[in-house]
């Protein structure tokens, strides 16, 4: 239980300088000041910032995993290690304090290059960065227990 | 020269210098200037063509406004706003003046954060601990297995997670407001239970974020903060002063 803790503490990121667009972009693209009578850059199609894997989409497949976790629950030796983003099909998350910040990293990349409509021009080199590292989005259903086993 | 307009990134006073070395949108990266009309100035740049939402814009947009903001208080633009000559953009400042130069001094030694609660990460153990219906649905679903329990059990499991961020975002939501001169809710973010900025003196920045960081502790169980700040006013421009607590 105590455990979780030290992560918790890291996980409050106060990110004032770049690589806060993750956090930001909302704010960048919605608020701030417009001046109707200006030409504004057409943003159709962008898909605004998705927070991780840890939405919770109503459906019928997040249902059943969650009743899944849910069951396998042992509430007297498992405080807790199956994190949400392990049974949204997050993968193998070996620290969660870590893997967030990639896995942030990755979803503005992901975002952004949705919003560019793909990389067509010279961005090239921030996109060839992002795709080295591999994309896990298989279905992890039995990650969180492979996990605890491995570590018992 | 300005074929494409000019990209418009903040209003700022005119005795506020420009901060070297930070760049602007397009690629190869425009050279950012100042446009002075009076007491109050626009930052500019000439605006790239075929202007989008490219991470690499973004970035210079969001870089130039946090590196303007140390200098002063600044009048943040919305991304992507370009003014078609400047001869209309001094039109406008022109026009504008008053308005600008009363936000600027609202704004004057404050900076925005923003504050985000999602479902928290170990939320599952804790919720079948606290909540009795869940752990019935549990124990059906165990001594009666089936696709239906499953359903039943997993639906009120998403719902209660997605209830408990929300409930604990709005706690922190209205402790975080005793630290602020003003809250606004931020634009809906898909996932996102609580969406908040806040107006904060910058004196007053880190004891807020050790505020939230503690608070962040507290509502582990039921709700990731994610804390980002200090920002340029994005959210606290608005012709209309916001107000206090429009949040909850």
């Amino acid at each position: 239980m105590t455990m979780t803790t030290t992560t918790y503490s890291d996980d409050v990121m106060c990110r004032p300088r770049a690589g806060t667009l993750y956090d930001v972009l909302e704010l960048i693209l919605d608020r701030g000041m417009v001046i109707d009578v200006f030409v504004r850059v057409s943003l159709v199609g962008i898909e605004i910032l998705k927070i991780d894997a840890r939405i919770v989409v109503a459906s019928v497949d997040t249902y059943l995993r969650f009743a899944e976790a849910c069951n396998r629950l042992d509430l007297e030796r498992d405080s807790g290690s199956t994190t949400i983003p392990e049974l949204l099909g997050g993968g193998v998350a070996k620290s969660v304090g870590k893997r967030k910040v990639k896995r942030a990293a990755e979803s503005v990349g992901d975002t952004v290059r949705k919003a560019v409509g793909g990389g067509d021009d010279e961005d090239t080199e921030e996109e060839t960065e992002e795709q080295e590292k591999p994309r896990r989005r298989a279905p992890a259903r039995t990650s969180g227990t492979k996990r605890r086993r491995a570590e018992a | 020269m300005a074929d494409h307009g000019l990209y418009v990134y903040a209003v700022i006073r005119s005795g506020q210098p420009l901060p070297a070395n930070t760049p602007a949108v397009g690629g190869p990266p425009a050279v950012p200037r100042i446009l002075r009309e009076g007491a109050i100035a626009a930052v500019v740049s000439d605006a790239p063509p075929q202007l989008r939402a490219r991470r690499r814009d973004l970035l210079a947009h969001q870089e130039l406004l946090l590196a303007l903001s140390e200098d002063g208080p600044v009048l943040p633009m919305r991304f992507g706003v370009v003014a078609p000559d400047e001869q209309t953009l001094r039109g406008q400042l022109a026009e504008a003046r008053t308005r600008h130069l009363a936000t600027l001094e609202q704004l004057t030694g404050r900076v925005e954060f923003n504050v985000k609660a999602v479902a928290a990460q170990n939320a599952l153990a804790a919720l079948v601990r606290e909540d009795p219906e869940i752990r019935k649905l549990r124990d059906d679903a165990r001594h009666r297995p089936g696709y239906a329990a499953d359903l039943r059990l997993g639906e009120a499991v998403a719902a209660a997670l997605a209830r408990r961020a929300a409930e604990a975002g709005t706690r922190v939501v209205r402790e975080l407001t005793a630290l602020a001169h003003a809250v606004v809710a931020g634009p809906d973010v898909q996932g996102c239970a609580v969406n908040a900025s806040f107006l904060v003196d910058r004196d007053d920045a880190e004891r807020f974020t050790a505020t939230a960081r503690q608070l962040a502790l507290t509502h582990q169980e039921r709700a990731e903060l994610r804390v980002a700040g200090p920002l340029p006013c994005y959210s606290f421009v608005a012709d209309q002063a916001p107000a206090p607590t429009a949040v909850m």
